[in-house]
């Protein structure tokens, strides 16, 4: 689908055909929104709005040790900090 | 075990999902359930962590008259026409929650067995019958309880769900028909003729085999329908929650 104005997408698919996708729109190097989609499991499921909250407002470098703590005392399949850092690196590469 | 059975019908997608909430919300006083149903009209259900409008073409579902919703759950769309759904509301199980899909979904094995396919666990929430998918599964942790929904297919009519499920360009949408030929499965396929109303019995069986459950069927107090109808309007029925990623 074609993307408002302004909002970069990326996209990290396991191998077992799993898929994580970010859009996200930036300020420079700082995540302004950001939204995570995709067929994964996440338990428990209303932590991925913690995971957005916490993401909104950083720093691209930053995004690593946020998502790590942001990700803490759940359990996932499908997604995982280090393909959910890769999609929103490559949404970041991608932006406008 | 104790294990209360619910027969029921095929219902509207907002109902289902209201239903099976309650179910988990009440668990301390109704105790470990499981639910066998369908779904009329034909609906799709979304993952959680899914777009609506990502994944369906959300007009061409109302054209079609297919009631679109959204899961609790994690995992994928499911196009629901030509199967049987369980939920399963249990005390929280120990250990990891993905290790647990395994246990719950020895019932859809067992179901298969008896139904004389030999059917076995594959990734993180399929069962598969000679190599493809026929069932798919997922969890949730909430309330205190677990609850587990899947389905089994008895058809799969991949023409018509990507009539309705989005593929992410429009050029590989036979690339889409021809994987799901390929990947997935359903009773019919594999030869065999049940329909709706016996795979209950079979899933059920199934169930009870898995968990060591001794079956009762018993009425429900009207608050747990109360509560399901207040999920269903509240809820599943509304916009906020259905495109609210």
């Amino acid at each position: 689908m074609p993307q408002p104005s302004g909002i970069s997408r990326g996209k990290y698919a396991l191998k077992d055909g799993k898929l994580v996708v970010v859009d996200a729109t930036f300020d420079g190097d700082i995540i302004k929104n950001i939204r995570i989609t995709g067929d994964f499991f996440l338990h428990p499921e209303e932590r991925i709005e913690y995971i957005e909250d916490r993401l909104k407002g950083i720093p691209i470098k930053d995004v690593k040790s946020v998502i790590r703590d942001a990700m803490k005392n759940t359990e996932y399949a499908g997604i995982s900090p280090e393909s959910l850092e890769i999609a929103i690196r490559e949404a970041w590469k991608r932006r406008l | 075990m104790e294990l209360r059975v619910i027969y029921d019908d095929k219902h509207r997608a907002y109902w289902n999902m209201g239903f099976d909430e309650s179910l988990l919300v009440h668990l301390s006083e109704i105790g470990p359930t499981l639910r066998v149903y369908g779904w009329n009209p034909p609906a799709v259900s979304i993952g959680y962590f899914q777009s609506m409008e990502e994944e369906v073409n959300v007009s061409r579902a109302k054209e079609l008259g297919v009631d679109l919703v959204r899961r609790i759950t994690g995992g994928g769309a499911v196009y629901h026409k030509y199967e049987i759904t369980y939920s399963i509301i249990l005390p929280n199980l120990k250990g990891r929650i993905l290790d647990s899909y395994h246990l719950l979904d020895t019932g859809i094995i067992n179901a298969l067995k008896s139904l004389g396919l030999e059917a076995k666990q594959a990734g993180i929430n399929d069962v598969v019958v000679n190599g493809k998918k026929i069932s798919g599964n997922a969890q949730t942790r909430k309330y205190g309880g677990l609850l587990q929904h899947g389905t089994l297919l008895i058809e799969v009519h991949p023409e018509e769900m990507f009539d309705i499920l989005r593929v992410s360009d429009e050029k590989i949408r036979d690339k889409a028909i021809s994987s799901v030929k390929q990947r997935v499965t359903s009773l019919r396929e594999q030869g065999v003729d049940v329909d709706f109303e016996e795979l209950k019995k079979y899933v059920v069986q199934g169930f009870k085999e898995a968990l060591n459950a001794r079956l009762y069927e018993d009425t429900l107090d009207k608050k747990i329908y109360d509560y399901a109808h207040k999920l269903e309007v509240e809820k599943y029925a509304t916009t906020e929650w259905n495109f609210k990623r």
